[in-house]
């Protein structure tokens, strides 16, 4: 339906779609050049809609197929490097095909904006949500940003292309949306006018690093130790520039769209007062938001604090909300075997930004959801008592404890 | 003593193997006087590229303690014994992983020796030696300088030759009798044995004083911080060529500020102008792009650019047009063509001296034919 | 699709270009072939081009960071991507010119690949890259018939029995690379059909390789080259033979020169005059022991050698593709 799509762009409208279609919209609305499609559950719904966005005459792109995950990234990397706007995306071990393009990606400033589905790692194969996939590139120089809902994908997308391109930065942008909790489940969400969104996101300048016969450069030339060191604080800079960037543009979303949390990096629920602090990233907010309000009503002093940005991470921000508790549980949708504690990612992360407090609370690790598995409100609740009991004797009998798994 | 270090100067691929056998016969021998010793390459100048200049080093301790001192700085900042084993690189060396000229006794100690292949004369070869404000020793092997290739190792004891000279020069790293013995028994050859034997007692090594020699300053290159750098991994291209040398004739090509190969030649083309047909073979088939195309429509070869590949030579259909000349011969970078233009009889009974005198020159860049190796070490087993 | 630049065969070796687009500032070996294949490919595709490419010696040995030779604005592209490099380099540009987002003009796009980033790791990308009619792109190989940059290891160009880091001559086993090389072009040739240039290429016919440079980049669509390029440092002779030993290649009959335009194929240098039966095809042992790294073969290895080079020239036309018969050429 050519037709309705496009009238789709010209007036804002109330669409009732799934987090990838939203991100296929926000694709289109933000006039994107080129975006590279290879199939894997469950990231590639957005790719189904853009290919029918672009049949119906909605959207003008070169939608290439590709033929590998690693190709689908490296072509977007060299499309944005003659200056075009690009998206592309991948699931679990799709994303890990295509590592060293995704890699190579940060390392050369390219502005690409990419949709992980998150996905299980095989083997065994597996469609459901898992983090691990998303959470390899985190020390690779990529925002990467998790989800919560449809209409935080949209307007997340939107942002992520005016952040990532902005000369400042020049980082390329991971979107992490929980397999089949946002990629197949739709929802009401506010999808802005064409030009609303053009006031909102720049066309994308790549200046004096556009590789074009008009600014004949040479691109990542070999270097040996002589140059690497000063390279990599280059990269590092730009990651601490970042955060600035992300205010400024979060400021400029609210105004034009009249949308948008108070931080752009964290969401708070009922921390205010809050003793017990739960911590998850993702559609993880839904039964724990309820969890929350049900404790509260029983009047337990209980809070969630959502990790929006997980790269760059919002130390203080975060040292702020967490100082205040007696004790913070972590909910990992991710393992890391051997790992300190045999803790999750998030877990350390956190544990190590609340490390320079003077005062610290007492912090557990749940590893929850694995595989798709759905964290239930009930196990919420035994999270929480669990936190409560090492608040009360101020031990910790055990600090990490994997949720509702069959023994 | 404590610990001595030898670094081995030669060109990349061509001089590999060389290199390691020398490097390794120290530490071996060093064993037979109860000596610790480790030998490794330069990780820096590998991937090596054939006729780029590398080195190798050894070094040598009375205990594992006093070796593991030294080995706290991975790349020895100074050596005992620099041993050159291609003398056109006394005019000094850069590697192609890193910036600007280094005299090839930079990293030699006060009081320490050069050892260099070559059938120049002390004064020739002090003429190209960048001069040292502390004095050191200047060691000769007479020999024809040793080029194989990656694969078949031209064996003509040119390695054997290093180390019996290295034994006269600096006894207190290795003795010669642990030389011979350790050579007996890693190569069983008592020919081997000889030439380090006949080396040794060839070798006769002469002071150098503070500022004697090439008093050039060498290029050197500033390295950029990660703020003046350009981000994004970009650096500006190549400026375009102009006409030769702005003019409307002819071209010439723009060339890197920061890279230029004079120290990545061991010969050079000298051109003969009067009998050049223009036929643009050179020009078209040099993988350097060195040719700048003059005014008058000849061929100059830049020595900015001149790599000496000898491509150039085999290539031109006239003889004797083109002929590769051992850098040795030379001094400077000039324009052939400006000599040329200058003064035409000058620079054509230069020439023809020089083109003569490469006839006898028994300098190769390695192997040409199964086979062909035997014969010249034959010849040099006699020298 | 965008259109092509007008560049038009050079006619006769006077007419070569003077202009040099690829210059000093690299670092590779001594009378390198591939150095030589750049500056001929980029001579005559002209400034407007871009120029891709994939790690290899043609990357390391090339762009030494803060020394480039390349006028051309030029990228790095990952071993195995010269077909995405091209692809995602041609769609950038189509798009945004489209799209009114850059100034309108046909920009030439060629990626390289050396043999072992396009024969090995990058062959899907090629290929896909090939199924892309609506790009103008133009991916070369440069075949010097190994890992030659990372120490010279066996690849899938690497000649039968040839001597590398990864397959030394032994006590025990004399032939420790036993694969017959890939024969690419008319893989690529025969595989997407819709293709309209292929073509083999040596640097050593300077002319010749600019033009087929120039046929690919007008001929519009996704186009192939491949380039057989002598090694000094792997293939271990003495480097003023470079030209020389390309020669041998072909006039030994072991590389084979032709174009394969909109699917019909024609010889040309002396494999043309070989096929025509006007040459004898040269002993291979004239160019194998003239290499190091076939030192170590006895009569009879030079004997198989030679019997597998007869059967392409006897059996096939378009090496393992097309019959042969002297009709087929007129």
């Amino acid at each position: 339906m050519a037709t309705a799509e496009a009238a789709l762009f010209q007036e804002s409208t109330e669409e009732l779609i799934s987090g990838s279609e939203a991100i296929g919209i926000a694709c289109a609305l933000a006039d994107v050049d080129v975006i590279t499609a290879y199939p894997i559950r469950p990231y590639d719904t957005v790719m189904q809609y853009v290919s029918r966005l672009k049949a119906d005459g909605a959207f003008d792109l070169d939608f290439i197929v590709a033929e590998s995950e690693h190709s689908q990234f490296e072509i977007v990397k060299h499309a944005s490097a003659v200056g075009a706007r690009t998206f592309t995306g991948s699931s679990g071990v799709g994303w890990f095909y295509a590592f060293e393009a995704i890699t190579v990606t940060a390392g050369l400033r390219m502005p690409v904006v990419a949709m992980v589905g998150n996905r299980a790692l095989d083997d065994p194969g597996a469609f459901g949500v898992e983090h691990n996939d998303a959470l390899a590139v985190r020390d690779l120089g990529w925002h990467l940003y998790w989800v919560a809902t449809a209409q935080e994908a949209l307007d997340m997308a939107l942002m992520a292309w005016k952040v990532a391109e902005d000369p400042r930065v020049l980082l390329p942008f991971a979107l992490s949306c929980d397999g089949s909790f946002l990629t197949h489940s739709q929802a009401i969400v506010q999808v802005p006018a064409q030009d609303l969104v053009k006031k909102f996101l720049p066309d994308y300048q790549r200046g004096k690093l556009q590789l074009h016969p008009d600014n004949p450069i040479t691109v990542a030339p070999q270097v040996n130790e002589d140059w690497l060191m000063e390279i990599r604080k280059q990269t590092d800079e730009a990651m601490r520039r970042t955060s600035g960037v992300i205010l400024e543009a979060h400021e400029e979303f609210r105004e034009i769209f009249g949308r948008g949390d108070p931080s752009p990096f964290i969401e708070e629920y009922m921390c205010d007062d809050a003793e017990i602090i739960l911590v998850g990233m993702g559609t993880l907010a839904m039964p724990t938001r309820v969890a929350v309000r049900r404790m509260r009503e029983a009047g337990k002093k209980v809070g969630f604090l959502r990790i929006k940005f997980f790269r760059p991470f919002a130390t203080e921000e975060i040292q702020k909300v967490l100082g205040k508790a007696k004790g913070v549980a972590v909910i990992d949708r991710d393992y890391s075997y051997g790992s300190p504690s045999f803790g999750g990612v998030l877990f350390h992360e956190l544990r190590s930004t609340l490390y320079p407090l003077d005062e610290r609370p007492k912090m557990l690790n749940f590893i929850a959801g694995l595989g798709g598995r759905e964290v239930m409100v009930r196990d919420i609740d035994q999270i929480v008592e669990t936190t409560q009991k090492a608040v009360d004797t101020g031990k910790i009998e055990q600090e990490t404890t994997w949720v509702a798994v069959r023994e | 003593m404590a610990t001595l270090a030898v670094e081995v100067v030669y060109r990349g691929i061509f001089q590999k193997t060389l290199a390691r056998n020398i490097v390794r016969h120290i530490v071996f021998a060093a064993r037979k006087d109860g000596k610790i010793g480790t030998a490794f390459g330069r990780y820096g100048d590998s991937p090596e590229r054939n006729g780029i200049p590398a080195k190798q080093f050894a070094i040598v301790a009375d205990t594992p303690l006093e070796l593991e001192e030294s080995m706290a700085v991975y790349e020895a900042s100074s050596v005992d014994v620099t041993i050159n084993v291609d003398d056109t690189m006394c005019k000094g060396i850069e590697s192609w992983a890193w910036y600007g000229l280094q005299p090839i006794n930079e990293l030699t100690k006060p009081g320490g020796t050069l050892i260099v292949t070559s059938r120049q004369d002390a004064a020739s070869l002090i003429e190209d030696i960048h001069q040292k404000d502390t004095p050191y020793n200047l060691a000769i092997i007479p020999s024809t300088v040793s080029f194989s290739g990656l694969w078949v190792y031209k064996d003509d004891h040119t390695d054997m030759r290093a180390l019996g000279a290295l034994c006269k020069v600096c006894p207190e790293l290795v003795s010669l009798e642990a030389m011979l013995k350790s050579i007996k028994e890693q190569t069983d050859s008592d020919a081997k044995v000889s030439s380090v034997q006949r080396a040794h007692d060839r070798t006769t090594s002469r002071p150098v004083e503070p500022g004697e020699g090439n008093s050039e300053t060498p290029f050197s290159f500033d390295l950029p911080g990660w703020k003046t750098m350009e981000e994004g991994l970009v650096i500006r291209g190549l400026p375009a060529g102009t006409g030769f040398r702005g003019g409307e004739e002819g071209y010439t090509p723009g060339r890197s500020e920061v890279f230029k190969k004079w120290s990545t030649r061991s010969m050079r083309p000298v051109i003969n102008f009067d009998t050049c047909i223009k036929c643009t073979l050179c020009w078209l088939q040099c993988p350097d792009t060195c040719f700048d195309v003059t005014s008058d429509g000849l061929y100059d070869a830049n020595m900015e650019s001149c790599c000496g590949c000898g491509v150039c030579e085999a290539v031109c259909p006239v003889p004797d047009c083109v002929t590769m000349v051992s850098e040795t011969e030379f001094t400077g970078n000039d324009s052939q063509w400006d000599a040329w233009t200058a003064d035409k009889d000058g620079y054509n009974k230069w020439m023809t001296v020089l083109v003569e005198k490469q006839k006898d020159e028994t300098r190769t860049h390695g192997f040409h034919h199964v086979g062909a190796y035997a014969d010249d070490i034959s010849a040099m087993e006699d020298a | 699709m965008t259109t092509v630049q007008d560049l038009p065969a050079i006619k006769g070796v006077k007419n070569i270009p003077l202009e040099e687009l690829y210059s000093s500032g690299h670092r590779t070996c001594q009378g390198c072939e591939s150095a030589l294949v750049m500056r001929l490919m980029i001579k005559a595709a002209g400034p407007r081009t871009i120029v891709l490419g994939s790690t290899g010696c043609m990357y390391v040995a090339n762009t030494t960071y803060y020394s480039t030779p390349w006028v051309v604005p030029w990228m790095h592209t990952q071993l195995g991507s010269s077909g995405s490099a091209a692809t995602g380099t041609a769609a950038g540009l189509s798009a945004m010119m489209r799209k009114g987002k850059m100034h309108k003009e046909p920009i030439n796009v060629i990626a390289f690949c050396g043999d072992g980033g396009g024969m090995d790791m990058g062959l899907s990308a090629i290929s896909a890259a090939l199924q892309h009619d609506e790009y103008n792109l133009l991916i070369l190989c440069y075949d010097n018939e190994s890992y030659a940059n990372t120490d010279i290891q066996a690849s899938g160009g690497t000649p039968w029995g040839a001597n590398t880091t990864f397959s030394p001559p032994g006590k025990e086993i004399r032939i420790m690379n036993n694969r017959w090389k890939k024969n690419m072009a008319p893989m690529l040739a025969v595989g997407h059909p819709n293709v309209r240039y292929v073509a083999t290429a040596c640097g050593s016919y300077g002319l010749d390789f600019n033009n087929k440079v120039r046929r690919a980049l007008t001929i519009g669509g996704p186009t192939f080259i491949h380039s057989i390029d002598p090694c000094p440092k792997g293939w271990d002779y003495d480097p003023k033979y470079s030209h020389e030993l390309g020669m041998l290649s072909i006039e030994t009959g072991i590389w084979v020169q032709y174009e394969i335009i909109d699917g019909e194929l024609t010889l040309n240098g002396p494999s043309r005059s070989i096929a025509k039966g006007i040459r004898k095809r040269k002993p291979v042992e004239d160019y194998l022991m003239r290499q190091g790294r076939f030192a170590h073969f006895t009569p009879e290895d030079i004997k198989y050698f030679q019997g597998k080079v007869d059967e392409t020239w006897e059996k096939w036309w378009l090496p393992g593709v097309i019959p042969i018969s002297a009709s087929k050429e007129e």
